[in-house]
């Protein structure tokens, strides 16, 4: 307890007690509770991560599907499917002049084709129906001048 | 201990890394407990520590490192959780700012040479605990966690000149006291 001039200083004797209790601190069970916490950050940390990681891929998945569906070439059926049409064939009004002249496609009874001669092809799928499409050209005045008659045909399939 | 390290070991913590965690809480819990102790009583020493560490981990959604260092950012915490279990207890002083009592009276603590070391300890810490507050915790900041007046006066909240007033008045009631511890055991042995 002493100093050199043989008496003891306050700040010798605080420092007695700070040695005395520098052995203290919180039980060992503090430290587990915390470190649970510690983990459990952690714990939500990583799911975070993988939330927005997997955010972060779905985001890119769903770039790449869209640009692929921009440019997905014709399938092949698809391209095989063509129209066979008969010739244009006059109507009524077809010596009236007109300047700007329109197709427009309808579904009109299949007798109509009779009344141009015309035989009623067998459709490709074998079911039949009431109507034939038919591509009718239209003036600018609202009269048909001309009319042709369409089906879907496989290739090289001519309309009879 | 470096404080850039310690401030690694915080933002590490706060991420949830169990070593940093770890390692930052073998070097400070120990500093944290005696202050609560000698604050609050033994009880409150578990209590603050664990409120303290907690603090800091719910903390986690901040990025910056603390304004000051790592220890006097933890012992505010603590400070923090001290005060609220202290409640009214803990009467502030108006300082007078750096009122230093620089000549603190050390003859009573002649007396002390004749006592054994545990009696020694015994009578400090009985001398410390009857401290009042605001003085108290100077002492156990800067005497018994040797803490610098910069970080204490951040911890305090309080300027540098307050911290050394605090530590003059409580050093000069420390060595009154102890004269008195002193004067009851000489009286007992003879």
């Amino acid at each position: 307890m002493k100093e050199s001039e043989g008496r003891p200083s306050l700040g010798m004797v605080l420092r007695t007690m700070a040695e005395d209790e520098a052995r203290l601190g919180a039980s060992s069970g503090i430290e587990a509770r915390l470190l649970a916490e510690v983990r459990s950050i952690a714990a939500a940390r990583r799911r975070r991560m993988a939330i927005a990681a997997f955010a972060a891929a779905a985001v890119v998945l769903l770039a790449l599907w869209i640009g692929s569906q921009r440019f997905v070439p014709p399938r092949l059926d698809q391209a095989r499917v063509t129209e066979v049409v008969t010739d244009f064939m006059p109507l009524t009004y077809s010596g009236v002049p007109s300047t700007n002249l329109q197709v427009v496609r309808l579904a009109v009874p299949r007798t109509a084709l009779v009344s141009f001669g015309l035989t009623p092809p067998e459709p490709l799928d074998h079911i039949f129906t009431d109507t034939v499409l038919a591509d009718v050209l239209v003036g600018d005045d609202g009269l048909a001048r001309a009319v042709r008659f369409v089906r879907p045909a496989a290739d090289q399939e001519q309309m009879p | 201990m470096n404080d850039v390290e310690d401030a690694q070991l915080l933002e590490r913590s706060r991420r949830g890394e169990e070593s940093a965690f770890s390692e930052l809480y073998r070097r400070y819990q120990a500093g944290i407990y005696r202050y609560a102790v000698h604050m609050c009583g033994a009880s409150a020493g578990d209590d603050v520590v664990q409120e303290t560490f907690l603090a800091v981990l719910r903390q986690r959604g901040r990025t910056d490192a603390p304004r000051q260092t790592v220890a006097a950012y933890l012992f505010g915490i603590a400070r923090h959780v001290v005060l609220q279990r202290l409640g009214s207890r803990y009467q502030p002083l108006t300082d007078s700012g750096d009122d230093d009592v620089s000549e603190v009276a050390s003859g009573a603590l002649t007396a002390l040479d004749t006592l054994t070391r545990a009696e020694t300890i015994a009578a400090v810490r009985a001398a410390v605990q009857s401290l009042p507050l605001v003085y108290r915790e100077a002492v156990v900041l800067c005497d018994l966690e040797e803490m610098e007046y910069a970080a204490a006066a951040g911890v305090l909240q309080c300027p540098i000149g307050t911290v050394r007033s605090r530590l003059s008045r409580g050093r000069a009631l420390l060595v009154t006291k102890l004269g008195a511890v002193y004067a009851t055991a000489h009286a007992r042995r003879s």
